[in-house]
């Protein structure tokens, strides 16, 4: 199967075509906020992060803003740095250097404040969108997408329609060769025999264990029982008025939307798969919607499918986000965010076999530049950076221990 | 009146109801025709066979939680009468 995309100079492949203006750190967010309000097609890509961190958290920080700034949806990237921060502007250049394509950087404290940053961002923001107007899309195979799986905004509609109907679109994309990623890992809970059964190695199955069983563990280290009732909840208030009780039921609505493949490999925070490695992949993270799909998008995903019965407006700066419901309630009273109605699958006794190959087509319409909702609306709330701080326990054995403590349910 | 209703696995021990329902309403299912002791609302769980406190509550054929009390077949479950302790660190008494 074939679309047409933009194949980069480092041989990926993207779906969209973006002037990524990144700062390195939260100081520069208006600076590039500005260049952009003055380059049109140029995106900004405001963060709060880029200092004071230390250790993985920092490192996090630095992964994705690499990931960003070498993603094959953007033709080239201007950086904006402060210049004193501890995630260093040129270590982003760097990167996006050696990934082929056309990079410029600048500090504020170096241009002699924010004006004069302003002033040389924007001429060298428009020779760089010169460069990206000119790329033209080639044929591409669809072995080179990869598609990030999400939900949000889950109600029980989720599970019975809009997540299976994702997960047949992502088997038919596994099975041309393409790759899917499913993570939400706390959203995973009580569905890890399944998954691991569906490992393509015992190795592999012993990592989503060890993966959900660490996320497990972090969530019980985060909750405290001296804060009131809703201070402790695993799922949000959204998820119980639609009808779903618990964080199992939730987990196993949602891993409904990886199908039904193998799954491959768990993937870190924002990293690439091994290269020539497609398949389904898990990534191991938790389920902030910014946070996860951003990370997704890191690990290289050109394209996000998101289901939610509630209905969610939410976009990402640098790749489409398909919105996929399974509510007709939701769909009819929020039409302008949805992309794909599923709730056929309830209401009209439509096949997940064949809402799942119209979605795949609407995908592949995507994938060769047909606007979703959330990118006619200009949204780009999804763009958010993982957070991980040093208290996670790392020992395995412990972590299979609590398990056994904790039971079923 | 009967309303329209899901259930996942035959063996299930909860269906959805798939549109705003009543008490007094009913719903057919693999496990028989069950009336509804309260009003449920679109795409909530009702118990399609009498639970008892402690019981598993089973939905696609997994286990989603456990019964905090005794419930009639017919009865809405949710949060007030389903408990889970998944990735809590108070268990199950």
């Amino acid at each position: 199967m074939k679309f047409m995309g933009y194949r980069r100079p480092d041989g990926r492949v993207g779906v969209r075509n973006y002037l990524a203006i990144i700062p390195s750190v939260f100081c520069a967010n208006k600076t590039i906020e500005r260049i952009a309000a003055q380059v049109p097609g140029a995106v900004a890509l405001r963060h709060p992060v880029g200092c004071a961190q230390v250790g993985l958290d920092l490192d996090i920080t630095a992964r994705t803003l690499c990931a960003m700034g070498t993603h094959p949806n953007v033709g080239a990237v201007l950086i904006v740095g402060l210049g004193c921060e501890r995630f260093k502007p040129q270590e982003l250049y760097e990167a996006v250097k050696a990934s082929g394509k056309p990079v410029e950087m600048i500090t504020i404290q170096e241009e002699g404040g924010t004006s004069a940053a302003i002033t040389h961002g924007v001429e060298l923001a428009r020779k760089l969108k010169e460069y990206v107007d000119v790329q033209e899309r080639t044929q591409c195979d669809v072995s080179e997408l990869i598609i990030a799986t999400k939900c949000g905004g889950t109600d029980a509609t989720s599970g019975l329609a809009a997540n299976p109907a994702v997960g047949n679109m992502a088997d038919r994309i596994v099975a041309e060769g393409g790759s899917a990623i499913l993570s939400e890992l706390n959203e995973l809970l009580g569905t890890e025999d399944m998954l691991a059964k569906r490992a393509v190695s015992p190795e592999i199955a012993q990592k989503i264990y060890d993966a959900i069983h660490e996320i497990e563990d972090l969530l019980q280290s985060g909750l405290d029982f001296r804060l009131s009732g809703n201070r402790n909840e695993l799922i949000s208030p959204g998820n119980f008025a639609g009808g779903v009780s618990s964080v199992v039921e939730k987990a196993l609505g949602g891993v409904h939307k990886s199908g039904t493949s193998k799954v491959v490999d768990v993937l870190q925070y924002a990293t690439a798969p091994e290269k020539g490695k497609h398949g389904l992949f898990l990534m191991d993270y938790e389920s902030h919607d910014g946070e996860v799909v951003t990370g997704m998008i890191g690990c290289g995903a050109q394209i996000v499918a998101f289901t939610t019965g509630r209905g969610n407006p939410t976009g990402h700066p640098l790749a489409p986000v398909i919105k996929v419901t399974g509510n007709y309630k939701t769909y009819e009273s929020m039409k302008e965010n949805f992309d794909f109605d599923a709730s056929g699958i309830i209401s009209a006794g439509d096949s997940v076999e064949e809402k799942g190959a119209q979605l795949t087509d609407y995908v592949l319409r995507v994938a060769e530049g047909e606007l979703t909702s959330a990118e006619r609306i200009g949204g780009d709330e999804l763009f958010c950076i993982g957070r991980r701080h040093g208290y996670h326990r790392k020992d395995a054995g412990a972590m299979l221990n609590t398990r056994d403590t904790l039971g079923c349910c | 009146m009967q309303r329209r209703s899901m259930m996942i696995h035959p063996e299930d021990s909860v269906a959805m109801v798939l549109e705003d329902s009543l008490k007094g309403d009913t719903i057919k299912t693999a496990r028989g025709e069950v009336t509804l002791l309260e009003d449920v609302e679109f795409a909530h769980k009702v118990a399609v066979v009498p639970l008892k406190k402690g019981d598993s509550v089973i939905k696609y054929q997994e286990e989603i939680g456990y019964m905090l009390c005794d419930a009639p077949a017919g009865t809405w479950i949710h949060s007030h009468n389903m408990g889970c302790d998944r990735g809590k660190v108070e268990v199950k008494a």
